[in-house]
């Protein structure tokens, strides 16, 4: 029984970094922009289609094409929001939410009309295949190489934030849009960055993900709704939140199968309701008093 | 002068809208008929949802789950119980309220994108519960075979609605009622104090008024009216199933409240004529609707920030009148 | 009436011809094609499927294969003489979407007969509707045996038919496969919705019944859309089950496949079965990966029967659009030319004559021989399960040995208590 908890303890663990990878770009692009991208999704699946294409465009190097594959969902980023979010973010949120989804749509049948509705058979990585022995019993290699690189992630974007000067930037317009603006801090500069690189983050786990999930049309909604509820548990904007929600949420999935084999979607949405009475800004998020909540 | 203009020609509109909608079925198909009535009840959903978004300033990504609890209420009544169409819609109305009450009492406490993630929340809750409910609602199979029930009141009337015009004519009634209702409201000092708190609820706080309390009756009219226009949708459809409780029906009201126009009485109705009619016609030509429905979608956000309605009211209205 | 001039007579009569040579279930009078056509003007069918979405394929396919029927028939002089057109919209897997296709087809656009539906709950929304359209509706993917036994059987909706085969396939013939294998302890790993509940109630008390030694020890349920079957295969795999029952399908059918080969699921069960792993999607998707030796089947398989009608169809579908048959192709197919024969045979589209010419109706399908069971409007036919195998021929798996269990033999038969 021990050896069943630690092991499905593992497997939330995986589950949870594949969720942080999705989660972090979209938490950080909310905390500077401000903006809940509901397109992130889409992102996700861009890179999961285009890893595959450039992987075989570039002769089965899996690495190769998954880099190749997020620097153009990131350039595409680039254009997205100079065209389109730039003029929205004076607007209400719901017009945002509405433009991302006008998005969602979009990118869905064009993926449909460039690859075909069918399903892809993507490669999967040299070194990665096959399963190693976790206390008697077969575990992924893949999967170990995720939750060692979820963290790897958390620590990559923490040293982005704390120690250059970009990531100073971001954490000053992201306490104070007006205050960075004043000690002359490009803004629309900042924000076409981070936007690019949160649809990079985006790009990342929809490529990582393709050796082991089915790549299809519309994959991205089936991972945008989870992501969004990790970022409001863990508080909308917190990327060390949104670490800590995912591994919730992972262990919550993990552990609910195995003791519920009727385990639902409800608990989880159950948990984000608890979460948001009790702490209205999320476990990690700015603190909001009720009456400004 | 040119405000008694304005409204003289809003009166002549309006009355032109209320003909053709009393015509409709001598001169249009079965399948206008039928798209009508789903117009309405979109119009209705969307109104109950702009009480509180337009109003009052909430914007709630929930609101599938009031309208599928009205939806199943009366589904079950009219299939289990009684076909007693008027029972069910409004007992239908009455369970709806209810979990407005107890949802809306956890909500209000919040405001801006905590309150939407917060009905999200709840509204997702609801729809788990739909399709897990499986000896009630028949899972994701739904509850199949509502009958359409008939209109009566002992003594005093019995219409038959087996036709798709008669019950186009009660679910006219219905939306009229209830338009006229919320128009009365939305203009009554009650109306005033909503906008107010969406304006600025500290100074309304200021003056006394519970802000808390306003925002909780709001979001029971809100929710009571989105479970009236789930309640005509069983017997319309004669099948109910989970969807109707999904986020992507909860993005139907603000998306239409949006393309209309939020802060117009009128903009959730233009906005779900829009809505439907656009998609209809987009589904006539092409398999791949979704990438036109996205660019036109787009081009609306973009280009119509205030809705069309107030579009129209500040281009074409007050050129008119020059 | 129109005079027709000598090239569309020939047209005609060596399409007729060339009919009854396929064998297409055509078998009247070559100079049928010259009398009054039943309609002025095209007959024209309404299809809806999913189009759009992660199992958007599922509609291209039914689609590939509805309309090479109706170019087949039309260019072998229509359908009764008439020309015949179909159009198809997105039923978007939603009961409310498809109900509203129906009543857009039949009362504008003018359908004389509807075909399609993938969901159940899409299926038995539109079934429900069809005595108000009164229209013929054949169903050609939605499983779920309320169509039959309820709306067909019990409530007496005499318009809809079923062209694929039910859940019994899925549930019950799984079973009398699964009764000769070495396994005691079975599990699932299934969709969280009715399929998933329905195949493996199915599959339990059938198999009960031949092997009262069975154990079922574990079931997970996954959530539509699961991308992550690690923590289902996590919470079965401790119970040491031998044999694992799946009724995934489409991309997460791929998923599970791929993630339970990682988890070593295929190293310690003895058996998996899954109804609809020889889908077309299901065997392109997953390629070489596919585990050897798994039991599956689907609705159709494109190798099966052997016979000269299929080959010729799947020769036929592959010229016209690249690609073998998936099972919704066939289904699709065949859907259009059980129309064609019916109406031919009723010699009207008077819709309750048509039902008529359905009711027990002998058809010669690519699938082989399928015939419409009078009292559920049932189509009988046989579908195979088998083993996937390797073969140098194709770029994926296909089924070897074959195991065919005549379907009346498991069919649930009427009335059904």
């Amino acid at each position: 029984m021990v050896e069943t908890l630690i092991f499905q303890g593992l497997i939330g663990l995986s589950l949870a970094m594949y969720i942080w990878l999705v989660a972090a770009g979209l938490t950080l692009v909310f905390g500077v922009l401000g903006v809940l991208n509901f397109a992130h999704g889409s992102l996700y699946m861009l890179g999961a289609y285009l890893t595959e294409t450039c992987t075989a465009l570039l002769g089965g190097n899996f690495w190769l094409g998954l880099l190749l594959a997020t620097i153009i969902v990131a350039v595409l980023g680039v254009g997205l929001e100079c065209f389109f979010f730039r003029p929205m973010y004076r607007l209400p949120l719901a017009y945002q939410l509405l433009m991302t989804f006008a998005f969602v749509l979009i990118f869905d049948d064009l993926v449909k009309m460039v690859w075909g509705p069918v399903y892809r058979v993507p490669p999967t990585p040299k070194g990665l295949e096959g399963s190693l022995s976790i206390l008697g019993r077969a575990f992924p290699v893949y999967n170990v190489f995720i939750i060692g690189l979820g963290p790897l992630v958390a620590l990559l974007l923490w040293l982005i934030l704390e120690k250059t000067s970009w990531g100073k930037m971001i954490r000053a317009s992201a306490s104070s849009r007006e205050m960075a603006s004043a000690i002359g801090i490009n803004i629309k500069m900042l924000f076409t960055t981070v936007f690019a690189f949160g649809a990079w983050l985006a790009a990342l786990g929809g490529g990582l993900s393709i050796p082991i999930r089915a790549v299809s049309p519309g994959m991205g909604t089936f991972i945008i709704i989870e992501a969004f509820v990790v970022v409001v548990i863990g508080g909308l904007g917190s990327l060390k939140g949104a670490f800590i929600g995912a591994v919730l949420i992972g262990l919550l999935e993990a552990y609910g199968t195995l003791f519920l084999p009727v385990f639902e979607m409800f608990f989880i949405f159950f948990l984000m309701a608890v979460v948001l009475i009790v702490q209205p800004g999320g476990l990690f998020g700015t603190q909001v008093s009720h009456e400004e909540a | 002068m040119k405000r008694r203009e304005g409204s003289i020609l809003n009166i002549i509109l309006i009355l032109l809208l209320l003909v053709g909608l009393a015509l409709l079925p001598q001169v249009a198909s079965r399948f206008s008929i039928y798209l009508t009535i789903q117009i309405l009840l979109l119009s209705l959903l969307a109104m109950g949802f702009n009480l509180l978004f337009g109003y009052t300033g909430l914007l709630s990504f929930g609101h599938a789950a009031f309208y599928a609890i009205g939806a199943y209420a009366a589904g079950l009544i009219l299939k289990e119980a009684t076909p007693s169409l008027l029972l069910a819609v409004l007992v239908g109305t009455a369970v709806a309220a209810l979990f407005s009450l107890v949802i809306g009492f956890f909500c209000v406490r919040h405001t801006k994108i905590y309150f939407s993630m917060l009905t999200l929340a709840f509204g997702m809750m609801v729809y788990s519960l739909i399709w897990k409910w499986r000896d009630v609602t028949g899972g994701d199979d739904g509850l199949i075979g509502i009958p359409r029930g008939t209109l009566s009141i002992p003594g005093l009337l019995q219409v038959n609605l087996h036709s798709m015009e008669s019950y186009y004519y009660f679910v006219l009634i219905v939306c009229l009622l209830s338009t006229l209702f919320l128009h009365r409201l939305v203009h009554s000092s009650f109306g005033l104090i909503l906008q107010g708190i969406r304006e600025n609820a500290e100074r309304v706080a200021f003056t006394g008024i519970s802000v808390q309390h306003y925002r909780l009756l709001a979001f029971i009219i809100s929710g009571a009216f989105a479970g009236l226009a789930g309640t005509l949708l069983p017997p319309l459809e004669n099948t109910l199933a989970p969807a109707v409780a999904h986020w992507t029906k909860s993005a139907e009201p603000v998306l239409v409240s949006l393309l209309g126009g939020a802060q117009t009485f009128a903009g959730p109705i233009i906005g779900s004529i829009l809505f439907l009619v656009i998609k209809e016609s987009i589904v006539r030509h092409t398999e791949y609707w979704l990438i036109w429905f996205g660019a036109i979608l787009l081009v609306l956000v973009l280009g119509f920030r205030g809705g069309i309605v107030g579009f129209l009211y500040e281009n074409v209205l007050t050129r008119l009148r020059r | 009436m129109k005079r027709m001039n000598r090239r569309d007579f020939l047209k005609r009569s060596l399409g007729t011809l060339a009919g009854v040579a396929l064998g297409t279930g055509l078998d009247l009078p070559e100079a049928f094609a010259q009398r009054r056509p039943v309609k002025q003007g095209p007959i024209k069918i309404g299809g809806q499927a999913i189009l759009s979405g992660p199992l958007g394929g599922y509609g291209n396919f039914m689609k590939m294969g509805a309309q090479l029927a109706v170019e087949e028939i039309n260019t072998k002089g229509g359908i009764a003489g008439s020309q015949t057109e179909i159009e198809f919209r997105d039923e978007e897997l939603k009961p409310d979407v498809a109900v509203k296709n129906a009543r857009y087809f039949v009362d504008n656009w003018g359908a004389d007969f509807l075909i399609g539906c993938d969901a159940s709950s899409v299926g038995l929304a539109v079934g429900q509707v069809m005595p108000e359209l009164n229209k013929v509706l054949i169903i050609t993917h939605a499983a779920t045996e309320k169509i039959n036994e309820d709306l067909v059987y019990k409530k007496g909706i005499k318009q809809v038919f079923r062209i694929s085969v039910p859940v019994y396939q899925d549930g019950i013939a799984a079973a009398i496969i699964a009764k000769d294998f070495p396994v005691k302890r079975w599990a699932a790993i299934s969709p969280d919705y009715e399929y998933g509940y329905t195949t493996w109630k199915m599959f339990r008390e059938t198999l009960k019944k031949f092997r009262p030694d069975v154990e079922f020890i574990a079931e997970a349920w996954a959530k539509f859309g699961t991308v992550d079957f690690g923590p289902h295969i996590g919470a079965v795999m401790p119970k040491e089950p031998e044999g694992i029952f799946t009724t995934e399908w489409g991309g997460e059918a791929i998923t599970l496949i791929k993630q339970a080969k990682l988890f070593g699921v295929f190293d310690k069960a003895k058996a998996w079965m899954n109804p609809m792993g020889a889908a077309m999607d299901v065997l392109e998707g997953l390629g070489a990966e596919y585990p050897l030796g798994l039991w599956i089947s689907c609705r159709y398989w494109f190798l099966y029967p052997d016979t000269r009608e299929n080959r010729a169809f799947v020769q036929r579908f592959q010229k016209r659009w690249n690609r073998y048959p998936h099972y919704v192709s066939e289904t699709g197919y065949s859907a259009v030319y059980a129309i064609k024969t019916a109406v031919e045979k009723a010699g009207t589209l008077e819709t309750s004559e048509v039902i008529k010419a359905l009711e027990g109706l002998s058809l010669d399908t690519p699938a082989g021989k399928r015939v419409f069971r009078r009292e559920d409007h049932q189509a009988i036919y046989e579908v195979p399960w088998g083993q996937t195998a390797e073969d140098k021929k194709y770029p994926f798996r296909i089924l070897r040995p074959l195991k065919v269990i005549p379907a009346n033999d498991y069919y649930r038969q009427p009335p059904f208590a």
